[in-house]
């Protein structure tokens, strides 16, 4: 998984994205309107014929609001993800310098650590022999 | 024989390493190490930076182990590309953006005012779509102005992240150090435990010998040593159940 920086891009990207895909939605999809009761919807002619991807799609109203809706939530619940990675960003309340010294402190401890890991091994080992001596030295009944 | 691994490396799918990886032998890199401790020792005095003691005049097949010298000018190519030593991200205004906030304090403040920052950047980005569908929705060609705010928003929020990242970068380093270290504390402890029930096991069987010691010389019977032996068996068995 990525660090909380980049999710945090990507979540920045994938809004802007959800912008881009909810208008187009709403270009897409929209119904015509008469705008008097004389008015006649064209059909579009063999010869102007656009590319589909221009063409209108209409859908029917209560699923075009429908989606419209979903959208709209859609891009509510970015915004919040948005802000809760924000509020999770490693480190907030570190400064640099705190930082550093942690960071020294840190290495300090691991290398006591290891060297105290050393010596359980080594100690492992001379315990290890000597168990082995031992069995060695016993007779199977 | 070395043309002929050249032959087959022009050929080959993905380039093979460059061949002085083959120097880096273990005893190789503990001879450099035993040089460069030696040159810091006679060196103490006089060089106090932080950079790799260089060593001089070095054995021919230790050479590839010194790392050479950053470039003087800065500058360095990679692929046909030129690429600089140190990057630094260039300031909203060098890029021809409006910064729309006031900088978060040095880098060696806290950065608490950063995600305030961050979060009131998120909210505008919303109100600033809401604004541009309503203007989409009267007069589609007065798009424009709109829509490059977003922009600005949008890279301003980029930015304040980018400028975040060497912080995320430390704070990272510090978990997987804290991690690396409760490991070792771990294996150190688990070992330390197997150790003392090791020797609990032998304390066992030391009890159950001694009698095997004294009796056997003295009548050195079988039954005796079968006896014996099956005691210490049975300790076994009582501490691994």
């Amino acid at each position: 998984m990525a660090d909380k920086l980049t999710q945090l891009q990507d979540a920045v990207d994938q809004l802007a994205h959800q912008f881009v895909a909810s208008l187009w939605y709403v270009h897409k999809h929209h119904d015509l309107k008469k705008l008097n009761e004389a008015d006649k919807i064209l059909e579009d002619k063999k010869e102007n014929e656009i590319p589909d991807v221009d063409k209108l799609d209409p859908y029917p109203e209560a699923d075009f609001k429908a989606g419209q809706l979903e959208l709209a939530r859609d891009l509510i619940v970015k915004e919040q993800q948005i802000e809760y990675l924000i509020s999770v960003l490693p480190g907030l309340e570190n400064s640099e310098k705190d930082q550093e010294q942690l960071i020294r402190q840190l290495e300090e401890e691991l290398k006591e650590a290891e060297v105290r890991r050393q010596q359980a091994v080594k100690e492992k080992e001379v315990v290890l022999a000597k168990l082995e001596s031992v069995i060695r030295s016993v007779k199977r009944p | 024989m070395a043309e002929q691994s050249q032959q087959s490396a022009l050929g080959a799918t993905f380039p093979a390493p460059p061949p002085f990886w083959q120097a880096f032998t273990p005893e190789n890199v503990d001879r450099i190490a035993q040089l460069r401790a030696a040159q810091a020792g006679e060196a103490e005095s006089t060089s106090s930076d932080t950079k790799p003691i260089r060593v001089l005049d070095l054995p021919s097949e230790l050479r590839f182990l010194q790392p050479p010298e950053p470039p003087a000018d800065g500058v360095w190519n990679c692929f046909g590309g030129r690429y600089f030593l140190t990057e630094p991200i260039p300031t909203l205004a060098e890029a021809g953006v409006e910064q729309l906030y006031t900088p978060p304090a040095t880098p060696t403040g806290k950065h608490v005012d950063r995600a305030l920052i961050l979060k009131r950047l998120a909210k505008s980005l919303l109100l600033n779509f809401l604004e541009l569908v309503g203007i989409m929705s009267v007069d589609p060609s007065q798009n424009t102005e709109k829509i490059q705010d977003l922009r600005t928003i949008f890279i301003n929020f980029h930015h304040l992240l980018n400028e975040y990242r060497p912080h995320q970068a430390r704070e990272s380093l510090i978990l997987m150090m804290q991690d690396q270290l409760d490991r070792s504390r771990a294996e150190t402890e688990g070992i330390m435990r197997m150790k003392e029930k090791v020797e609990g096991i032998l304390e066992g069987l030391g009890e159950a010998k001694l009698p095997e010691s004294d009796d056997t010389k003295m009548d050195g019977t079988d039954a005796m040593e079968e006896d014996i032996g099956k005691g210490i068996w049975d300790e076994l068995e009582k501490e691994f159940s």
